[in-house]
């Protein structure tokens, strides 16, 4: 739920998190995030990037350190609270529309919040109409495509207007152009987003700030365009130049 | 066409179907399921010589085939699943009960034969009336019907994710024996050495799949609970119903004087 | 294995019904006191698994045929008998209802014959019982065989009584016991294998997954090392066995029921008295709700006259006209 809250929305202090004792994926991670900012998180497979990102939502909730979302700290009793305010998008969107039609799914977040049914009616409106979806409305999510599934998965977050959005790996499968319309449906939502991913083109055309993260620390935070410069600091970590730098 | 392609064509040519704007898709859930079964309990409920009722039950299939504009072929070739055990019991019959019932000119009907009709016609009309139902109404309008009859919710919003889910398994399916096949051109399915990992490994990845779809419930303030669209009775509703109604009872009472 | 409606009578039909129903019930309240959130979506996406799996072919070696996974015990050895038999029901309601594969009304009868014995009797009197001690190799297989055999085995009987209690089929019971036994014999034993390689696999890659397994599972993976040829040849053999005795035993009597009917209570005919019978026999002339049996003695055979016949094919030869006329105004309105 959109409270408005201008500043810091994310604070993390010295966060470690570890599945099994003695294996930490997460050492010590700082990061503080302002409403508006668009942060890519980049990294090679398996150092840490999605469960960070399940941390924020407290999917995981024994941690260590500081993990602040819209000025609750992530633990259990507080739950509900951290979840009305952050929203993530998955990986595989046909995982996370759950019911039949896009209308239903939508609605599905707003509903649980227990708000009315006008509330809902114009929630689901705007998020469709935010990803330019509205004709989609009474589909069978069965028979969407892969780029109208991407975009319904987001109206399901959005119609709960969170103040952050975590997406993961939001450009995967898409044809050209239904990555060129994401590109510009993210450049216009104004919350908070976190956008893990492997495609550097897309993350240097939706996000000013980047973060580089290996073997569970972040090596680098700061402008999108000094990192996809740095070929060497890339390379040292597992990633390539974006396309466009690599003369490919 | 495989038998998965096919069973996928069908589900899609029934989603389509329950999408059409007809006034039929638009009455009362709870009615037509009502409707679907009393009349299938009538339709059994007649005994196995009384042809003549079970004839003039067609009135409902033929209008729901005519008037909701329905393909008869769609609905006999729906027989196919359910054909075999029917004729198995059936098919004999007429070597078992040999006594003649009735006499139409020269030909001598035997019990056995009658009997063997009828619980094809039986058969056949339960069957194209169950299509009727579900040609013109969504599984989510059904799960409404079966929670306004106080169906548990768990077992209803499970029938909802299978639902929803059946398709996209279907797709893996196709694509998973596709794949085994133009590799194993010359087997007729899955060899038994491949039993284990093969369905084994799409298991886990389905289990992985529920725990995202979990996890994305939970994200969104999941508190075990589906919503489900209320649905007004209208006097369309309650007419359609009760002629319907009255139509089987005055069938089911007037078969003494047929 | 999946009957339709015209095989049942609204008696019997009801009455699975309601021993479904009672089943469901337990199962709800058991699912409901485990207050895991996290069940309902996996049994959805499990439920829908299990629909998908039964669409692949799997050849049967040494035979030029193929075979099928039904999966009530697979289901249950995943999400336990409580949440696998409510996830059967939905895919056994979503099958009828989509595919027409069984009927709305014999839904009871479906439920019972496949879910409740898969769940049941598979999960709690077979899976578990073996598998206190720790789950291996040579016990998933012989619990998966020997239950996916007897839980068929006990489906088709099911099937058999039903059938013949409904009245609708002139065979006599000892034919289409000897014919369903044998028949489910065959299909339970390939569907147990398959499904025993299911779970030998999980368990090799996830035994957390497995429903039932003794808290010491874990150190006794290794143990047990009854090889997998071996334990299905000993099964084989022990259930074409049972089969045959059973079809051999069948088929020696005449009429296996109505002989256990005359041991039982002493006449092959059941007579009842009193005025609640005569009551019960009158309501049940004016409704129809079940079939006469004595029918086809009765000096007047209703619903069978030429004439009525006639009479009924002009009135569906007309209603076809009607609804022709009732569609054409109603577009034209």
């Amino acid at each position: 739920m959109h409270t408005g809250v201008h500043g810091e929305l994310l604070k993390i202090e010295h966060l470690s998190f570890s599945y099994e004792k003695g294996q930490e994926v997460l050492t010590d991670i700082n990061l503080v995030a302002h409403d508006g900012e668009s942060i890519g998180i980049i990294g090679s497979n398996g150092i840490g990037k999605s469960t960070l990102m399940k941390l924020l939502v407290g999917l995981y909730p024994d941690y260590n350190g500081v993990l602040e979302v819209a000025g609750h700290t992530v633990d259990k009793k507080n739950l509900s609270h951290v979840r009305e305010h952050i929203g993530y998008v998955f990986q595989d969107s046909e995982s996370q529309l759950f019911l039949s039609t896009v209308e239903d799914d939508v609605a599905f977040g707003p509903q649980n919040y227990g708000l009315s049914k006008e509330e809902v009616e114009r929630r689901v409106s705007e998020a469709l109409a935010k990803v330019h979806i509205e004709h989609l409305r009474k589909f069978q999510t069965y028979k969407l495509s892969g780029g109208e599934k991407k975009l319904s998965a987001i109206a399901t977050i959005l119609s709960m207007e969170p103040d952050i959005i975590i997406m993961d790996e939001p450009s995967i499968a898409l044809d050209p152009r239904n990555r060129k319309n994401l590109i510009k449906i993210l450049r216009e939502i104004s919350s908070l987003k976190l956008i893990t991913s492997h495609d550097l083109d897309f993350i240097m055309d939706t996000c000013e700030r980047t973060i580089l993260l290996d073997d569970g620390r972040i090596i680098f935070d700061g402008p999108t365009s000094e990192i996809m410069h740095d070929e060497k600091l890339l390379t040292d970590h597992g990633l390539e130049l974006p396309l466009r730098f690599s003369g490919v | 066409m495989n038998s998965i392609e096919r069973n996928l064509n069908e589900l899609n040519k029934i989603q389509n179907l329950q999408q059409r704007s007809h006034w039929m898709n638009d009455l009362h859930p709870m009615g037509k399921l009502l409707l679907g079964v009393v009349y299938i309990l009538t339709v059994v409920s007649f005994g196995k010589y009384e042809l003549v009722p079970i004839i003039m039950m067609a009135v409902y299939p033929i209008f729901g085939f005519i008037v909701g504009e329905l393909s008869f072929r769609e609905g006999i070739y729906r027989m196919r699943l359910i054909l075999p055990l029917i004729l198995f019991v059936g098919i004999l019959n007429p070597f078992f009960d040999r006594d003649v019932v009735l006499r139409i000119g020269n030909l001598s009907v035997t019990g056995g034969m009658l009997s063997m009709l009828t619980l094809m016609l039986k058969g056949f009309f339960s069957v194209l009336s169950a299509y009727i139902l579900i040609a013109t109404t969504s599984i989510d309008d059904i799960c409404y019907a079966l929670r306004t009859i106080h169906i548990p919710k768990v077992i209803v919003i499970v029938i909802m994710l299978i639902y929803r889910y059946f398709g996209v398994m279907g797709n893996e399916a196709d694509r998973i024996s596709t794949a085994y096949r133009l590799r194993a051109p010359r087997q007729n399915g899955i060899n038994y050495k491949a039993w284990g990992t093969l369905v084994g490994q799409w298991l886990l990845r389905s289990m992985d799949r529920a725990n995202i779809v979990y996890e994305s419930m939970l994200l969104r303030g999941f508190k075990g609970d589906f919503f489900v669209h209320k649905k007004g009775v209208r006097k369309t509703d309650i007419i359609y119903v009760a002629f319907w109604l009255l139509l089987f009872a005055a069938i089911a009472f007037g078969r003494r004087f047929m | 294995m999946h009957m339709a409606d015209a095989l049942v009578t609204p008696a019997v039909a009801g009455t699975m019904y309601v021993l479904s129903t009672g089943a469901a019930a337990v199962s709800v309240k058991k699912v409901r006191e485990e207050n895991d959130p996290k069940k309902i979506p996996v049994m959805g996406v499990m439920g829908a698994f299990v629909f998908a799996t039964q669409m692949l072919n799997f050849t049967i070696p040494g035979t030029g045929s193929s075979g099928h996974l039904c999966g009530g015990m697979m289901l249950s050895a995943m999400l336990g008998p409580f949440a696998g038999f409510l996830t059967m029901i939905g895919v056994l309601l979503v099958q009828c209802l989509l595919f027409a594969d069984g009927g709305l009304l014999a839904l009871g009868c479906n439920i019972w014959n496949m879910a409740f014995y898969g769940c049941f009797i598979g999960s709690l009197l077979i899976w578990k019982p073996i598998m206190k001690k720790g789950a291996s190799r040579g016990k998933i297989i012989a619990a998966s065989v020997i239950g996916c055999i007897l839980t068929l085995q006990l489906g088709a009987f099911s099937v058999t009584l039903e059938t013949l209690l409904s009245g609708v089929t002139e065979l006599p019971f000892s034919v289409f016991v000897a014919t369903m036994q044998p028949i489910h014999l065959a299909i339970g034993l390939v569907e147990g294998l398959i499904t025993a390689a299911v779970l030998v696999f999980v368990h090799e890659a996830r035994p957390e997954l497995l429903w039932g397994i003794g808290s010491d599972s874990l150190e006794k993976v290794n143990e047990g090392k009854l090889s997998y040829k071996k334990t299905i040849i000993a099964l084989a053999v022990a259930a074409l066995i049972c089969g045959g005795g059973i079809s051999l035993a069948a088929s020696a009597f005449p009429d296996g029921l109505e002989w256990s009917m005359e041991k039982v209570a002493g006449t092959s005919e059941l007579e009842a008295e009193g005025s609640a019978y005569e009551t019960a026999a009158n309501i049940q002339d004016t409704t129809a709700l079940l079939p006469d049996y004595a029918f086809k003695n009765s000096e007047s055979v209703a619903g069978t006259s030429f004439s009525g016949i006639v009479g009924s094919l002009v009135v569906v030869a007309v209603a076809v006209g009607a609804c022709y006329a009732f569609r054409f105004f109603k577009k034209k309105a």
